[in-house]
């Protein structure tokens, strides 16, 4: 059994950003799946832990792994909305942009939409028809009536309605003339439209969380910077709490108010994005930010980290960072480090912080914070 | 627009590859041996044959003979069927319709049922609904039509006398009006549910025959495709919107699988057509395929000749609504061109 995701930690407070930073492979995507439990069972197993949310304009906190269905479909897409890697993957390229979005309003605002179309009496069942014409579950016999001349009117009024929201929802992610995104194909948008589509979708509600999974790394550069600073401006105007993934610090760095780094499906370290940058705790974080080129940089140097990322099939108690750790000491191998907090607001996994007494351990199988230079 | 303009442009190919099976058509019956070889016998001299021979215009050059059987075609002159002794254009049409009927509820029961059959499967990869049908679907597939026929005359009509022979009850066949030649939708015309009822209950065994080996190959294509698009982002992406599982599978998943089983159901409808020779041998049926196995065991060519124009051009009409169908699917279809 693969340990995609092991004892990761996070919080995030309402109109926060919390950057998650990792390589390939190191369980980002997945823990960002789960949240909404979105990892297929089989073959995924959820073994343990909690996903604790509280949404803003009611107090109760609900765990997601565990409520039913149906209720967390509820908070799918409405109070916790997800903006995938590659746009173009994405959204369902057989289906208009219209149709996509039209989902989510159906799913989460059909009532509000049934409210504004001012849908007046008409014939007995005239209501629960064109509700379920709102909640788009209409049968085949039900859109052949919706066809006729009492509810035709309704019905139109209830597009209306839809479209509206659909064209502001686009507009507000700067998408020029929105009507006509609204009845193209994925495939006549260019990246850039269809990532700012997608962000749209996620957005169409007023989410409370953002859950945003690499969502510039498929972009051209120059677009990457007009997404992040689109996430940003509409965070702020929603008050939206951001869980923004991505591998490049940089970005991480830009966008995020805290950032967590993640190694081998284990948190590592959690800091202000201030204190993460400044001042790294753990050596990994050390390694990776280290390995960021810089201008000054000599041509062709590039800091690397020796070795490559472990196994995660039923691993041991270990540091999983111990094989390619300078400062790794004995223990390291035998025991696996606690995150606790160092520092005020920060938070490191490693043996190096830990008093060895605490731990009952001997000095000399402590990892070493001093280095000697053997490059 | 895109896609009107996408359909009328594969509907002006359609003539240029009817041309194209017409030439097929001509030149593999001329490969084939003589097409007067019904009428010649052992006694006859040479002379005889050669005047048999310009009688037909086989004197001429190939070309000509070619235009000239094609502008017999074009005016509804089939030539002359030597097994049932008649014009085949004055045979063929309820022949025809009796197989079209079949072939077309045989591939209504392999559609139907080879796509709910594959979704079913698809999405519940490897638990037992995607067991059980596939055990259906592999069945269907390597039992072979005549055994599988012969099995449920045998229980159906033999064992249990419930499934009747031919295709309608002479007495109440007789009694309703046949504008189209097909019996279903005849009867239905006639708004006679009774013959309704005898022509389907004649129907129900060699469609089912017909269409099992079709519906398992497109169960089989539904649901590999299906479990191939639900693993895709979107399908994820549906999911984080909030829909629930089964509009993420209808809407969704399903929507893109049907793109390579549509290509598999188009190409199955020539085994429908194929099955046809062996099913209507085996349940009585008078329709294309027992007249065909005759003319081509007296070497009937007219009727050889008109049987694969036509079915060839049932072949081409098929694949174009398929096409048209895939445009609807899939916009990126339109582009393609």
């Amino acid at each position: 059994m693969v340990h995609a995701v092991d004892g990761v930690t996070l919080d995030i407070h309402e109109g926060e950003t919390l950057g998650l930073v990792g390589e390939t492979g190191s369980g980002k995507s997945v823990t960002a799946k789960s949240l909404l439990r979105l990892v297929p069972t089989p073959p995924g197993v959820y073994a343990g832990g909690e996903v604790s949310f509280r949404p803003r304009n009611s107090g109760e906190a609900v765990d997601l792994l565990r409520i039913p269905d149906q209720q967390l479909r509820g908070i799918r897409g409405n109070r916790i909305a997800m903006i995938f890697q590659d746009p173009a993957k994405a959204l369902n390229p057989a289906l208009s942009v219209k149709q996509q979005l039209a989902e989510v309003f159906a799913e989460h605002r059909s009532s509000e939409l049934f409210r504004d179309a001012k849908i007046v009496a008409g014939p007995p069942g005239t209501r629960p028809l064109l509700r379920r014409a709102a909640h788009r579950h209409s049968t085949f016999f039900e859109r052949r009536l919706l066809d006729l001349p009492p509810f035709r009117a309704m019905e139109k009024r209830l597009e209306r309605e839809l479209d509206e929201r659909i064209a502001s929802a686009l507009s507000a992610t700067r998408i020029p003339n929105p009507a006509k995104v609204m009845n193209s194909y994925p495939h006549e948008l260019s990246g850039g439209m269809k990532q700012r589509v997608m962000i749209a979708q996620a957005l169409a509600c007023d989410p409370d969380l953002l859950i945003a999974d690499e969502p510039t790394t498929a972009l051209d550069v120059t677009i990457q910077a007009r997404i992040l600073d689109l996430i940003q401006d509409l965070q702020e105007q929603h008050h939206a709490a951001v869980l923004y993934i991505s591998h490049d610090l940089s970005l991480v760095k830009r966008i995020s108010d805290r950032v967590s780094v993640m190694y081998a499906g284990k948190l590592v370290e959690t800091a202000t994005t201030q204190q993460l940058f400044d001042d790294p705790l753990h050596p990994y974080t050390r390694a990776l930010l280290a390995a960021v080129p810089t201008a000054e940089q000599a041509r062709g140097e590039l800091a690397a980290i020796e070795g490559t990322v472990p196994e995660l099939v039923d691993p041991e108690p270990s540091c999983r960072f111990h094989s390619r750790c300078p400062h790794a000491g004995p223990i390291c191998a035998a025991r696996e480090p606690q995150l606790l907090t160092r520092k005020q607001q920060h938070r490191a996994a490693c043996f190096l912080y830990d008093d060895p007494q605490d731990l009952g351990c001997p000095v000399d199988l402590m990892p070493q914070s001093q280095v000697s230079e053997t490059q | 627009m895109q896609v009107r303009e996408y359909i009328a442009r594969r509907l002006l190919t359609l003539p240029i590859l009817m041309l194209g099976v017409s030439i097929l058509v001509f030149g593999l019956s001329r490969v084939g041996g003589s097409p007067i070889g019904i009428y010649i016998e052992h006694e006859m001299t040479p002379a005889e044959v050669a005047k048999i021979e310009e009688r037909y215009g086989l004197d001429e050059s190939l070309p000509q003979q070619y235009i000239a059987w094609l502008g017999g075609v074009v005016r509804g002159d089939l030539g002359w069927s030597g097994v049932s002794a008649a014009p085949v254009s004055s045979i063929i049409l309820p022949k025809l319709m009796a197989t079209m009927e079949l072939a077309m509820l045989a591939a209504l029961i392999a559609v139907v049922l080879g796509v709910s059959m594959g979704t079913f499967g698809g999405a519940r990869k490897n638990k037992l609904g995607d067991h059980l049908t596939r055990v259906v679907a592999i069945s269907g597939a390597s039992i072979p039509i005549f055994w599988f026929g012969l099995l449920l005359l045998i229980v159906f009509y033999l064992g249990f006398g419930w499934a009747p022979l031919g295709r309608a009850d002479p007495s109440i066949y007789a009694r309703i009006g046949h504008p189209t030649g097909l019996y279903t939708v005849d009867s239905l015309l006639n708004l006679d549910f009774g013959a309704f009822t005898d022509a389907l209950w004649h129907l129900a065994l060699p469609a089912i025959t017909m269409g099992y080996g079709s519906t398992a190959i497109i169960a089989r294509m539904m649901r590999s495709s299906l479990v191939e698009e639900l693993g895709e982002d979107y399908v994820d992406a549906a999911r984080a919107k909030g829909l629930p599982e089964r509009l993420v599978i209808r809407r969704h998943a399903r929507r893109n699988a049907l793109m390579p089983t549509m290509t598999v159901i188009g190409l199955s409808w020539g085994f429908l057509l194929q099955g046809t020779v062996v099913v209507e041998l085996i349940f009585n049926w008078p329709g294309l395929g027992r007249w065909m196995t005759d003319a081509v065991l007296q070497g009937d060519q007219a009727t050889i000749m008109s049987y694969v124009l036509i079915t060839s051009i049932i072949f081409l009409a098929v694949n174009l609504v398929v096409d048209v169908a895939y445009a609807y699917l899939d916009r990126r279809v339109v582009l393609g061109d």
